[in-house]
């Protein structure tokens, strides 16, 4: 663990979503990053690999788990520490989710305070990949 | 020039029910057929594509085809190892569906042609197959123009939209309308004030979002496999309730919308009460929306 700022980074076309995140983490130390689009956000990862990544699944131009298989293709993100958060509560979603190697599978409406819990709980441990 | 038009060949969901008491409605599972001057489109292969295949090969007008699936579940895909079209040499069929790679798409459909589920492979299919590469955004098949969106259902499932003719056609054969509303309703009372403001502006957007792919459309094709009462115990199960269905078009300003996707336990007397309960949330809303039953071999002129 380095005592440098860690990076978490929100992919959610639902603004009030990216809000709840922005609110929840507000008394937390961390670099929150939101993305608006798949296509945007998978811009940013190209070169850039967050200590933990909250991932939408039914998103205008791509859903999240084609996204995260996509994701899991590139060197930089085979262990990166990934979360689904989505109204989508269907458990073959949750299968492929965890196929793909996503650390857990949120539903919203999810609080802020489980919201603040889960970031602090993984951000706060390494990375189970490594 | 040849006729341009809609036609249901399989419009019940889950499993195919030819029962006598369902003839009315119809038996096969999702299949809709739309064809613009003999360009033939084909929305999803369950057991309805075998009669259409057989009508295709007979005809033996435009022989190549665009085949979208919304999904692999296999009311979806089930009726491709008995598609006629597919086993004649001159034959190009084309298909396009959730995937992140062409062998992906193909692997899909290979697999329910494998032993011990079947006794021949796709490899004896001799038309010529081509997989559409899934990572297109927009599609064509002579003068119709495809896109496509995520939906609400178990695994990663497509809603068209399908521009046909002079019309708009939205293709949605499984989908849960209304779940994230739902979900906040349910759970209202455990969140802080703040946070229900918040998970109201949430829900608003998100059926914002869901109005704005149907907008105005002049087809809507949409899964209403539950009743209300169904729905009670088959929630996040990856289809609507009726009632959810016809509210959501009237939103949305939709001009006609066809009930598909029924279930198969729904005989036709049930389907005919489900149709009267739709009359009478439209005459309740005093809304311009037209509301239909989608049963097997009703065609609707696109011209």
């Amino acid at each position: 663990m380095g005592d440098s700022k860690k990076t978490v980074v929100v992919v959610d076309d639902n603004a009030t979503v990216r809000a709840l995140f922005e609110r929840s983490t507000e008394d937390l130390t961390l670099d929150l990053i939101s993305f608006s689009s798949a296509e945007a956000a998978m811009e940013y990862l190209g070169e850039n690999k967050p200590d933990l990544l909250f991932l939408d699944i039914i998103m205008p131009d791509k859903d999240g788990l084609t996204f995260l298989s996509e994701l899991r293709k590139l060197p930089l993100h085979r262990d990166t520490a990934v979360i689904m958060i989505t109204s989508k509560d269907y458990a073959q979603d949750r299968t492929v989710a965890n196929e793909l190697g996503a650390l857990e599978f949120i539903t919203k409406p999810m609080p802020m305070r489980a919201i603040s819990d889960i970031i602090t709980n993984h951000i706060n441990n390494d990375n189970p990949y490594n | 020039m040849a006729k341009s038009y809609l036609r249901f060949w399989g419009v019940r969901g889950s499993y195919a029910a030819p029962f006598p008491t369902h003839l009315k409605v119809g038996g096969n599972t999702s299949c809709v057929e739309v064809n613009v001057d003999d360009h033939v489109l084909i929305c999803d292969a369950g057991t309805g594509i075998i009669p259409l295949g057989n009508r295709l090969a007979a005809e033996a007008k435009n022989k190549e085809l665009l085949i979208l699936l919304t999904h692999y579940h296999w009311d979806h895909i089930c009726g491709l190892p008995f598609f006629v079209p597919a086993f004649i040499p001159d034959w190009h069929i084309n298909f396009f569906g959730p995937g992140e790679s062409i062998q992906e798409m193909k692997q899909k459909l290979d697999s329910q042609m494998q032993a011990p589920y079947f006794p021949v492979g796709t490899e004896t299919w001799m038309a010529k197959i081509n997989y559409v590469n899934p990572r297109e955004t927009k599609l064509s098949h002579g003068p119709i123009e495809i896109s496509y969106y995520s939906v609400h259902h178990p695994g990663v499932t497509y809603g068209y939209k399908i521009k046909a003719g002079s019309k708009t056609i939205i293709y949605v054969s499984d989908n849960e309308c209304q779940f994230l509303d739902k979900s906040i309703k349910q759970k209202m009372t455990e969140f802080s004030e703040e946070e229900q403001i918040m998970f109201e502006d949430m829900n608003r957007e998100e059926y914002g979002y869901e109005l704005e792919t149907i907008r105005a459309a002049d087809i809507l094709i949409h899964d209403a496999q539950y009743t209300p009462e169904d729905y009670e115990t088959k929630r996040g199960w990856g289809h609507s309730c009726y009632v959810d269905v016809v509210n959501y078009a009237i939103d949305a300003g939709v001009k006609d919308l066809y009930l598909y996707h029924h279930d198969p336990y729904n005989d036709d007397n049930a389907i005919d009460k489900i149709y009267e309960k739709c009359l009478e949330i439209l005459q309740e809303r005093d809304t311009s929306l037209r509301c239909h039953i989608a049963r097997e071999g009703l065609e609707i002129p696109l011209d």
